[in-house]
């Protein structure tokens, strides 16, 4: 590391997908923090990362089971098993 | 009504959207979806017996939706279309959104990409990626689940689940951007 407490660029790049799924140590978590504070690129990159991340837990929560489903299910349970 | 099925069936209605869910998106249409989760049902209740009460019945369910999700795969013979393994750049859409400057432009770029697509064209572009990416990624979005969490219910190692996570993503960014354009979403100009 560049600094003693700070990552560099690549450093961050390799961590950066652990960093989004909150798997790293809390040490790594410090360094990588105070990178982003200082690079405006690696912090533009993480929040682009961020948001895609985001915007599809959105999407694929946004469906619904049909409403007659667990009744179809019941159906079947009682004429097929 | 069987008590064994009203109790099996008092487990599964709180899941059902989730369930529903995860079949969506790895199926990619609400008819395979629902047969899916009919299919998955069946045989767990047919297994029920198993099932140690008091224990994970979401995890147990899941893994069976798996497993018949698998083998309704392979009894159709249909092979979903896959993206190239060896194809999947890091950053992939942030590259892409970095060459359109009007997307760049824009105060949440991706947002401004995604935000574009249906969930059934999100749906359409998780189901394009290899099964073993696909599950793990629908699980990612879906639950949020932590490694260990996917590394037990899949029954893979975590650093498998890990690698298969962040592939997935990537070749998810490409499957995207793909469905995007095909669906004329990033016409030049077309930003807001």
């Amino acid at each position: 590391m560049s600094s003693p407490n700070r990552y560099t660029c690549e450093e961050v790049f390799r961590r950066l997908d652990d960093y989004l799924d909150r798997e790293l140590s809390d040490q790594e978590i410090e360094y990588l923090e105070q990178h982003l504070s200082v690079c405006q690129v690696c912090l533009r990159e993480y929040e682009f990362e961020k948001s895609v991340i985001n915007t599809l837990k959105s999407k694929v929560n946004n469906i619904s089971a049909p409403e007659d489903l667990m009744t179809r299910i019941s159906a079947r349970l009682r004429n097929d098993a | 009504m069987s008590a064994p099925a009203e109790e099996f069936e008092s487990l599964l209605e709180p899941l059902l959207n989730l369930v529903y869910r995860v079949a969506y998106n790895l199926a990619g249409s609400r008819e395979e979806a629902e047969n899916l989760v009919q299919e998955a049902s069946l045989r767990a209740y047919k297994g029920f017996h198993g099932f140690t009460r008091g224990t994970n019945f979401k995890s147990w369910f899941l893994k069976i939706m798996k497993n018949v999700y698998w083998e309704l795969g392979r009894r159709s013979q249909r092979k979903p279309q896959t993206c190239a393994l060896d194809d999947a750049p890091d950053l992939y859409l942030f590259q892409k959104v970095e060459s359109h400057p009007h997307l760049k432009a824009t105060q949440d770029p991706a947002h401004a990409v995604l935000d574009r697509l249906s969930s059934e064209q999100v749906a359409r572009a998780i189901g394009a990626l290899p099964f073993d990416y696909r599950y793990v990624c629908v699980l990612y979005f879906l639950e949020e689940k932590a490694y260990a969490e996917i590394s037990e219910l899949l029954e893979v190692p975590v650093g498998t689940v890990r690698s298969r996570l962040h592939r997935g993503r990537k070749l998810l960014q490409k499957s995207l951007w793909e469905v995007a354009v095909a669906e004329g979403i990033l016409e030049v100009g077309a930003a807001r």
